[in-house]
């Protein structure tokens, strides 16, 4: 992967911790995360349904659905709960100069 | 030791205790006996994107026989006619038998149907299961004028996808308003409204007197006199737990099967989850029966660990939910034991929650919102609810105060 594929997000005090945001990108919809270990990233919308994540529930390590409650885990994008069964993709973090990247393929 | 587990009922309690089973103990038989002779499969979706063809047969199975197969569950399309409590038997119409050592009965819920005059009983459809909803999708597709008889959320939601394939929809509801059995008052006049925008007809306080087959169309008369005119009807009136084949034995029935916190019955060995099963509630100290995806799932959990040995209690405070247009509506614990009621938000693009409380802790909570609105929300009001601890109504109150303040204290 070359250097230009990580796309600057946004400044890491921007996340409140145990929390997400939502970041747009060209035409696609990421889910940027800060735990108790730091940042991470999935896609932004539900493999269930065409919702966006970004108004679910972070809880330690999983992000919860808004509209039905599939659960995911943040790290891993393993779906664990139904009605989720497709995993979410996830996407490499970096935070340089107080300001978080995320690597998009 | 080695048993043989029967599982009566091939719905979605059934094959999550058929898992569960198998999750703690893999050696003995797991056998489900399931009428449709298809796979479990959600039924959210029948009423919704399976209608709107966004989402199609195969995308509505839990689980591929490949994974029941890798579990050693066994699936048998089979109807049982007659069960023997006190020899352990169940015996189909086809002369088989089969001797269980535990039993678990979900059989699901049935819908009611309305009283009719003979000759019309093969008019009026109803929407459960998926041949149902194969022959309403076909037929729909030559239809125009299309009347629902009940204002639930089945015939709200099969009434949202119809209008969102460009039918004109009529929706005949007997109270005095949508969702009256669970859903308060206040946002079944949000959902009304939206309905009404799309250009669906909502007739609340009418009772229907007699219904007219007319070249090929119906002619429905009113209790008011009014007469409506359409080319087809759906009724979606309720549904009744299924225990025709248990109602002249010794299993205590009430309004469904009479379970004990751990999913038992009257009987020993025998065990009832999801729709059917009338279950002590140890949170809100009472008997209840629900028809929920979530309830469905997590009873028959419950059910499948207690089987297996594992004593548990099934506490999980209820939630549902319901899609029509593009709104997202969600119901949390119960709604109907309060003693004060506090409202969050008043724009439905913001989302509407009201929280329904009694000696100032949560009981239960419903709110409707365009999609992704009120998720949040509710969720952290089932975990608020099942703390069972005194709010601060203030935050609860105002929407620009995060709810999850309240969690963390």
């Amino acid at each position: 992967m070359s250097e230009e594929n990580w796309i600057e997000v946004g400044a890491t005090d921007s996340i409140e911790e145990e929390d997400l945001i939502r970041f747009d990108h060209q035409d696609k919809t990421f889910c940027v995360y800060k735990l108790t270990d730091g940042f991470y990233a999935t896609d932004g919308i539900c493999t269930h349904e065409a919702v966006h994540l970004e108004d679910g529930l972070v809880m330690d390590d999983e992000i919860e659905c808004p509209m039905h409650q599939g659960i995911f885990n943040i790290k891993s994008g393993e779906a664990l709960s139904p009605p989720a069964c497709e995993d979410l993709k996830t996407y490499p973090v970096k935070v340089d100069n107080d300001k978080i990247f995320i690597k998009i393929d | 030791m080695k048993n043989n587990i029967v599982i009566l009922g091939g719905g979605q309690a059934g094959i999550y205790a058929a898992r569960e089973i198998r999750q703690n103990d893999s050696k003995s038989n797991i056998k489900i006996l399931g009428e449709e002779n298809l796979l479990p499969y959600e039924r959210p979706p029948l009423s919704k994107d399976f209608l709107l063809d966004k989402k199609k047969e195969e995308d509505l199975y839990f689980h591929s026989s490949d994974v029941l197969k890798n579990e050693n569950i066994e699936f048998e399309n089979i109807s049982i006619n007659k069960v023997d409590f006190e020899n352990k038997k169940l015996f189909a119409k086809n002369d088989n038998v089969y001797s269980y050592d535990s039993l678990l009965i979900s059989t699901g819920s049935e819908n009611k149907k309305l009283s009719l005059d003979n000759n019309l009983k093969n008019d009026i459809y109803y929407l459960r299961n998926l041949e149902e909803a194969k022959k309403i999708k076909e037929i729909v597709s030559n239809k125009n004028k299309i009347t629902i008889i009940g204002g639930g959320f089945i015939g709200l939601e099969i009434a949202s996808s119809l209008s969102q394939l460009q039918k004109k929809v009529i929706v005949i509801e007997i109270g005095n308003q949508l969702m009256g059995r669970i859903i308060p008052k206040q946002i079944a006049d949000l959902v009304q409204n939206t309905h009404i925008e799309h250009g669906n007809e909502i007739i609340l306080n009418k009772q229907i007197e007699k219904i007219t087959k007319k070249n090929g169309d119906y002619e429905i008369l009113l209790n008011d006199n009014s007469l409506i005119e359409t080319d087809f009807i759906i009724a979606g009136i309720g549904s009744t737990p299924t225990v025709k084949l248990f109602e002249n034995t010794n299993l205590k029935l009430d309004n469904g099967i009479v379970t004990n916190q751990f999913c038992e019955t009257s009987i020993k060995d025998v065990f009832a989850a999801g729709d059917v099963s009338n279950f002590y509630h140890p949170f809100y100290e009472r008997n209840m029966r629900l028809e929920s995806y979530q309830h469905a799932q997590n009873h028959g959990i419950c059910a499948g660990k207690n089987i297996a040995g594992v004593k548990t209690e099934y506490t999980s405070i209820p939630w549902m939910w319901s899609d029509q247009f593009n709104l997202n509506l969600q119901l949390t614990g119960i709604c109907d034991e309060y003693d004060e009621i506090i409202e969050r938000g008043n724009d439905i693009n913001n989302g509407v929650i009201y929280f329904f409380l009694k000696n100032n802790k949560i009981r239960g909570a419903c709110g409707v919102g365009i999609i992704g609105k009120v998720g949040r929300d509710i969720r952290i009001t089932s975990k608020l609810t099942e703390k069972d601890t005194i709010v601060d109504k203030q935050i609860l109150s105002d929407q620009n105060l995060k709810l999850n303040k309240l969690i963390q204290k």
